[in-house]
């Protein structure tokens, strides 16, 4: 404050150049600095995030031609179709599901992991590094690793259900069974980076925490709930608010492991979304499905920061 | 008792680090295998073929797509830590009309699947004249929600008091940010880079439509590459393929684990 | 301090560099200079692929006024749907490879210049080329675009499995009911062996239609004018189901969903003993499996005469952009693709049958029939195919759609829907897209 009144009196000279200047403080605000450092972000989100977005909405509104131009104006219709179509309600459906499968049970994995790495050991620092390294392996890669393992004949998960006698599984090809197969797959792959992040969250809580509720001969589960929880709660909202984005957009494990199928029982969104736009060439309904998603990510994580932000607990 | 605790921790770790790290070990026990092998379901290779990593290498020029995505994935690194922390400054320590609106517009662009817009955005790179050059596969990137919001959370836990101090010494905006507020952010710039870095190695679907030319296209591409669509598949230089595209990233985890995971949590949840 | 200023003068020399690189023009290094260029787009990974690098790289060896660089660029999906955004711009190839799905599209768009005008110039003589091919890409009397890659749906068989059920070897099943009551031997006599498998490619769906003489859509399947219904529930359509249905009840028949890796993993462990697939995986099955692998033709319905089958695959059209002499170029490349040698090659290293047919006097081929005949059945199935509307393939836009929701359609029959019931869903919902693209494109 006391800068802002210096910088005030220090410009306060002729009157028409404070009102020029008032001007454009209110325009740009008290520092027109600030849009330069802005600028280059603005102008890329402009041009790749937010104008694609414009143009998907508008997009949404009509048929387009086999070259992806709007041709005729149709209003609502590409809406009404989506949501009349069992195929949406089963993708919506599937990715809610997936949504449940795969969230939680990273988390919680993740954080049994953190527990346990967050353990003064020697070589400890090596098990943090394995633990973290799925983050390194991209989708692509890790997913032709799953694909094999999943193999129903030559794979691994088969072979052993058979070293115990137990008849194969045709992990992706089966319905019942090829949403938990790409979820298990996503599990894996994002346990690395938020196992990291819940171990940073660890160790920055406070030591003497620990030290004082010891004394009081505190155990470990209840130091867990009286302690670790709740000071690891604003990592755990980020963490959770940030596995439910991811997990919304998923499209790399399901174009290499399923392609949607079987029976449209993976084709998550953004997949259905693909498949309407690049291979259909239907950009009315794709563009319809874009704004839906939007919307539904949108609503959930406002319902998050209403609702999740109040039980986190702040330094 | 101590010994009983530890020696039963260990236990526990070594387990779950080979039930984690299973995947890559069987992948790179695959890469050594005859098509034969792989196909009988073979754990281990009776013998090391060491011709699948040549032929990987012979069928698609891995060579080059490895060079061009240690470039592409240094250019947008640089190229977010520049762009990103300029906008977190703004955020942080200068004062604008719409500010806390704005900032709600950047974290909203996180919720926009990136897949969802590829069309739109693969016509104004072409327009641009930016397929198969390396623009198209960086500069689209450089803007990014979730580096500003990091760096942002960070930035907001270096003292006002510095930066009046420097408002009085008569420091400027630019120099305060270069001199002052870069330096002492160096943990969680690292760890953005880091970040960074993986998740572009690791893109795959835009690389291959914005390019047409195998110069300029990042590794992700050859993998995709080995893999046929109506024959029998030759796992095992696919595996190879796979152990060539996942060790480089794999060191650079190993080396930045430290940095990464301080940063991430430094930055993001203050 | 200093130290400090050093690095920031690197990094911005380095940034500078970095900048210059990023929006130069990448021309190939390997490209010569006074030799044309000739980009070419393709879709073929793994085996294939490699065999094409050959084949090209003996071309640009072969003389010195063309240089023909091949591009892979991911799913002939992925490819087609980079060309519609880039059709009719200075970024096109010389040559791009495009399904047989993408064919009413590439006709329709009018980005591309029909390989028929440079036939007349040059006088190319086609009749050594398969004429069944030659139809699917003909329209009105126009050959649109060059076929290269080509193949038909066969029935896969492990031969050994059949010798110890009993089952002639030399005598794979030719009807749904001759299937069947193989399947059951197979399944008695083969410990741990399942009889047959469908795969959920609707391809397979449609061309059992077609070889019944039916069509899977009105008009003769948009032959004789533009496609406005969708015919997959016919009787014929049903009977397909139907009988799918059955011997998956019966469990003779293993369903492996979409995934295709899975089913030949499958049979080449000697789990499967009958398969459908697309010839052009024959010459690899044969070569990775450790028994004899046997194939027959598409199996039919009871009681009906075969017409055949219409081909899968891909051909090569020339797009407009490049200059005339390049396009010259790329049509003098496609030449050489179609000569008899570099067929019988593609042939044998890729699976896809030969399109010309005097590529079956080559020695290579007549030495590979000797060791491994099976691989001639596909070619076979072909020439027994007898022209008409019905095999010559249907022209539309909207199969990808169409074969999502056949899949579907197939899905839940697998899953004991009634057959009829599900087509009947499915053709209106086929027909329902067809409106809507129909609408959308006319102008």
């Amino acid at each position: 404050m006391a800068m802002e009144r210096a910088q005030v009196e220090r410009t306060g000279g002729l009157p028409a150049t404070v009102a020029r200047e008032k001007l454009f403080r209110r325009i740009l605000g008290r520092q027109p600095a600030a849009w330069l450092y802005l600028m280059p972000s603005l102008i890329l989100f402009a041009v790749f995030v937010f104008y694609p977005l414009f143009k998907t909405i508008y997009l949404s509104f009509f048929l387009s031609d086999m070259k992806g131009l709007p041709t005729v104006f149709i209003g609502l219709d590409n809406y009404v179709r989506l949501f009349s179509s069992p195929e949406f309600i089963q993708s919506a459906g599937s990715t809610l599901l997936f949504v449940l499968y795969t969230v939680p049970a990273t988390i919680i994995i993740a954080l049994i992991l953190a527990l346990l790495a967050n353990e003064k050991l020697k070589g400890i620092g090596f098990f943090r590094t394995i633990f973290s390294s799925s983050m390194g392996i991209s989708v692509a890669a890790s997913s032709v690793v799953w694909l094999f393992i999943f193999n129903p004949s030559a794979g691994i998960l088969n072979r052993i259900l058979s070293l115990f006698g137990l008849r194969g599984i045709n992990w992706l090809a089966d319905p019942n069974w090829a949403l938990f197969s790409v979820s298990l797959t996503t599990i894996w792959l994002h346990l690395g980076f938020t196992f990291l992040i819940l171990l940073g969250g660890l160790q920055n809580i406070d030591e003497h925490l620990y030290e004082s509720a010891n004394i009081e001969g505190a155990g470990y589960f209840y130091q867990l709930r009286r302690i670790t929880l709740p000071m690891l709660s604003p990592t755990l909202f980020f963490v959770i608010t940030v596995s439910m984005i991811d997990a919304f957009q998923t499209f790399g494990q399901i174009d290499l492991l399923t392609k949607g199928g079987p029976g449209n029982s993976t084709n998550l969104i953004v997949y259905s979304i693909y498949q309407k736009a690049f291979i259909n060439f239907d950009f009315g309904s794709a563009s319809s499905a874009v704004v839906v998603l939007f919307f539904c990510i949108l609503l959930v994580t406002a319902l998050q920061f209403k609702f999740g932000e109040r039980k986190v607990h702040y330094q | 008792m101590r010994i009983v605790k530890q020696t039963s921790l260990y236990v526990v770790l070594t387990a779950l680090s080979l039930v984690l790290f299973f995947p890559m070990l069987y992948a790179f026990s695959a890469s050594f295998m005859s098509a034969q092998e792989v196909l009988l379901g073979h754990f281990l290779p009776s013998t090391l073929h060491f011709e699948n990593y040549l032929q990987a290498f012979q069928d698609v020029p891995l060579f080059r797509f490895l060079i061009n995505s240690i470039f592409i994935s240094l250019v947008v690194t640089f190229g977010v830590l520049a762009v990103s922390s300029m906008a977190a400054y703004a955020f942080v320590f200068l004062d604008f009309k719409g500010r806390k609106l704005l900032f709600v517009l950047f974290i909203s662009t996180m919720m926009i699947p990136w897949e969802a817009s590829m069309i739109p955005n693969f016509v104004t790179v072409q327009q641009l004249g930016w397929i198969n050059r390396y623009a198209g596969l960086t500069i689209p990137f450089f803007a990014s929600a979730f580096g500003t919001f990091l760096l942002r959370q960070y930035f907001k836990t270096i003292p006002k008091e510095m930066q009046e101090a420097a408002q009085i010494a008569g420091i400027g905006h630019f120099r305060f940010f270069m001199n002052v507020v870069l330096p002492v952010s160096k943990t969680s710039l690292v760890t953005l880079g880091i970040y960074t870095f993986l998740t572009t190695w690791n893109a795959y679907l835009w690389p291959l439509l914005t390019t047409t030319d195998e110069l300029v296209r990042p590794l992700q591409i050859g993998l995709r590459q080995l893999q046929s669509q109506e024959t029998v598949n030759e796992w095992g230089v696919v595996m190879a393929a796979v152990m060539v595209v996942a060790v480089p990233t794999l060191i650079v985890l190993f080396i930045g684990q430290k940095h990464l995971q301080k940063g991430l949590t430094d930055g993001a949840l203050k | 301090m200093v130290k400090r200023y050093k690095w920031i003068i690197l990094l911005l020399v380095l940034a500078l560099g970095l900048l210059l690189g990023m929006f130069t023009v990448h021309s190939s290094a390997a490209s010569e200079p006074g030799r044309t260029e000739v980009v070419f787009w393709h879709s073929m990974g793994g085996v294939a692929g490699q065999t094409l690098m050959q084949i090209v790289d003996d071309f640009n060896h072969s003389q010195n006024k063309i240089y023909v660089k091949p591009v892979y660029q991911g799913s002939y999906e992925e490819s087609l749907a980079k060309f519609r955004t880039i059709g009719g711009t200075k970024d096109v190839p010389a040559i791009v490879q495009t399904y047989e799905v993408g064919t009413k599209f590439m006709i329709d768009s009018g980005y591309i210049t029909p390989v028929q005008s440079f036939i007349d110039e040059d006088h190319y003589n086609t009749k050594a080329l398969e004429e069944n091919i030659l139809k699917f890409y003909t329209v009105k009397g126009k050959l649109y675009s060059m076929p290269f890659n080509s193949s038909t749906p066969v029935l896969m068989y492990n031969a050994t499995a059949f010798k110890k059920a009993g089952l002639d070897p030399n005598k794979p099943p030719k009807t749904f009911s001759e299937v069947e009551a193989y399947a059951e031997k197979l399944v008695q006599n083969n410990k741990g062996m399942d009889g047959f498998s469908f795969l959920n490619y609707p391809w397979y769906f449609e061309e059992m239609v077609t070889t019944q003489g039916a069509y899977n859509y009105n008009n003769a399947n948009g032959r004789t004018g533009p496609i406005t219904k969708s015919l997959v529930n016919s009787s014929q359509g049903i009977k397909v189901l139907q009988w799918l249905q059955n011997m998956k009840k019966k469990h003779l028949l293993t369903y492996f969903g979409t995934n295709g890796g899975n089913e030949q993993a499958a049979f080449l462990t000697g789990k499967l003993g009958m398969f459908l697939s697309s010839s052009a995986g024959a010459a690899q099955l044969i070569q990775n499996a450790p028994f004899k692998v046997g194939i027959g033709f598409l199996p039919h319905v009871d009681g009906v005469k075969p017409q055949g089958v219409a081909i899968g695959g891909a051909s090569l059209w020339l797009p407009k952009g490049p200059s005339a002499k390049t396009q010259q170029a790329a049509f003098t490349f496609m030449k050489y693709l179609e000569s008899p040698a570099v067929q019988a090659k593609w042939h044998v290293g890729s699976g896809y049958f030969p399109i010309n047919k005097l590529a079956y006097k080559e020695p290579l081929l007549e030495k590979t029939y000797k060791k491994i005949p099976q691989l001639k059945v596909s070619a076979d199935q072909l020439h027994r195919t007898i022209p008409s509307y019905y095999t010559r393939g249907f022209i539309t836009t909207i199969t990808p759609q169409a074969r999502m929701v056949l899949q579907q359609s197939i899905d839940g029959v697998m899953n004991g829907q009634s057959p009829k019931a599900s087509l009947d869903n499915a053709a209106q919902s086929i027909t329902d897209i067809i409106e809507r693209t129909n609408r959308a494109n006319q102008k």
